[in-house]
């Protein structure tokens, strides 16, 4: 059976994740052209990977919802983007300098999705807040 | 027959219908970008009215239970995902509706039993 805490629960889980990936965007755009990070190379842009909650046997059969789970940040793959900069200490001999492989277009959509799924999971979370309240109220 | 009959019971398994549908599509939204997710919705009024139509309705609506069905018919994304954010949200409100009827008509029962209890007094 549902309960009002259990989706109070699930919301919040939504919410943390889009926060986590909103933290993600951020710090991909805040270093769309550091051509150095840690290790010596251009910062690679990272996405955070997400999976349903709720995958035991136990919660299977009682078919409970179990909200989102962050399973990772990953590296992203695609190549890095060759920028013609002779003037940058970073520049090959060629003149090229090894960019960050971030696309500030992708990251400004994404953080509008982000930022929509969040205000979603919080409607939602309101709703099941009032419903309780309201379930409470039956008892006056 | 008891202090509560047959009616307070259906008003109470839609209501634990209802907060299940809320648990489901609260928990659709919090998946709206996990890859390869289907969303799931709970249709307990179908699963009342066919308890309702049995022989014995007392002791198959206690009985009772709802489950979640996953939703492969939506149009899925590219990512596999296919859930719709408009869809959600207004299935959370016509259920916040739904929820607070029927809280309604129970505090409007609990209201005429204790007025019998006290006489109309």
């Amino acid at each position: 059976m549902g309960d009002m805490f259990g989706a109070i629960g699930i919301s919040a889980s939504g919410m943390a994740a889009e926060r986590l990936r909103m933290d993600v965007t951020s710090d991909n755009l805040a270093n769309a052209d550091s051509t150095k990070g840690a290790n010596g190379l251009p910062y690679q842009r990272q996405e955070v990977v997400l999976q349903a909650g709720g995958q035991s046997f136990s919660d299977a059969l009682g078919n409970a919802q179990a909200g989102v789970q962050v399973s990772g940040i990953v590296n992203d793959p695609t190549p890095d983007r060759q920028v013609y900069d002779p003037g940058n200490p970073d520049a090959n001999a060629q003149g090229y300098v090894t960019m960050p492989n971030v696309n500030t277009v992708t990251e400004m959509t994404d953080l509008i999705t982000e930022s929509r799924s969040y205000e979603a999971d919080t409607q939602a979370m309101n709703t099941a807040k009032e419903l309780y309240l309201k379930t409470l109220d039956v008892l006056r | 027959m008891g202090l509560f009959d047959l009616t307070d019971l259906v008003v109470e398994r839609s209501l634990a219908g209802a907060s299940q549908r809320q648990e489901v599509l609260a928990n659709n939204l919090a998946n709206a970008n996990t890859a390869g997710f289907k969303r799931s919705d709970v249709d307990f009024e179908s699963s009342l009215a066919s308890a309702l139509g049995s022989g014995n309705p007392a002791a198959a609506v206690a009985g009772v239970s709802f489950q979640p069905k996953v939703d492969n018919a939506s149009p899925t994304q590219a990512d596999g995902n296919n859930v719709n954010m408009e869809t959600e949200m207004s299935g959370l409100t016509e259920n916040a509706v739904e929820y607070e009827t029927l809280t309604e008509i129970e505090k409007n029962r609990m209201a005429m039993l204790s007025s019998a209890i006290g006489g109309g007094a």
